[in-house]
C-alpha cells in the first residue's frame, strides 16, 4: 500500500519536472521546485517509515526547512533584484 | 484500513493537483493547483503514514514534518504570487 503511494508520488514528481524544465516564466520554475521538494520529502518520510530507519525522517525535516528557505529567498530575489531591504 | 483509505485519497489529490500543474494555462491557476496537491494531498499522505500501526516513537517526527509543511507551503506560494504580481505578471482576462 505504501509502496503504491510512493510510486504515485514518484510518478507525479517526474511529471512536475516537466514544468520545472519547460515553465514559461521564472515563477513557474519556482513553483515546480517547491512541488518537487515537497514530493521528495514525502517519499523520504515513507521510506523511513517502511524501512524502520528514523534517521531519514530527520533528514526530511531539515530538507523541508532548507527548501522552504530557498524558495522564499529566490522569489524575493526575483521580485526585488536583491534579497535584503 | 483507515491508512489505506487515507493513502488512496492522498494519491488521488496529488494526481489531480499534478494534472492541474501540467494543464492549466496561467501562473496563478497553476499555483492554486500546486496548493491542492502539496498541502491537501501530501498532508493526507503524511496522516496516513501516521495512523498506520498505532502511535509510535517515529510519529512525532511525522507530526513535526506535517506541521512544517502545512506552515511553510502557503508562505512559499504567497511569496511566489506576490513576486509575480509586483513584477507585472497579470492574468489573461477573456
Amino acid at each position: 500500500m505504501i509502496a503504491a503511494a510512493e510510486g504515485v508520488v514518484a510518478a507525479t514528481l517526474v511529471a512536475v519536472l516537466f514544468r520545472l524544465i519547460a515553465g514559461p516564466t521564472t515563477w513557474d520554475r519556482l513553483m515546480a521546485y517547491n512541488s518537487v521538494s515537497n514530493r521528495g520529502i514525502v517519499i523520504m518520510a515513507a521510506i523511513s517509515v517502511t524501512t524502520q530507519e528514523p534517521v531519514l525522517l530527520d533528514v526530511a525535516i531539515v530538507y523541508a526547512m532548507l527548501s522552504y528557505l530557498g524558495v522564499v529567498v529566490l522569489s524575493r530575489f526575483v521580485e526585488r533584484g536583491q534579497v535584503h531591504r | 484500513m483507515i491508512a489505506a483509505i487515507l493513502a488512496g485519497i492522498g494519491c488521488a489529490l496529488v494526481a489531480i493537483g499534478t494534472l492541474g500543474i501540467l494543464r492549466f494555462g496561467d501562473l496563478f491557476s497553476r499555483l492554486q493547483a500546486s496548493g491542492v496537491s502539496d498541502n491537501a494531498g501530501l498532508g493526507v499522505l503524511l496522516v496516513s503514514l501516521m495512523v498506520r500501526g498505532g502511535w509510535g516513537s517515529e510519529d512525532w517526527g511525522l507530526l513535526i514534518l506535517l506541521a512544517l509543511l502545512l506552515l511553510t507551503n502557503p508562505i512559499a506560494t504567497h511569496s511566489i504570487a506576490k513576486s509575480a504580481f509586483t513584477q507585472g505578471y497579470r492574468q489573461d482576462r477573456p
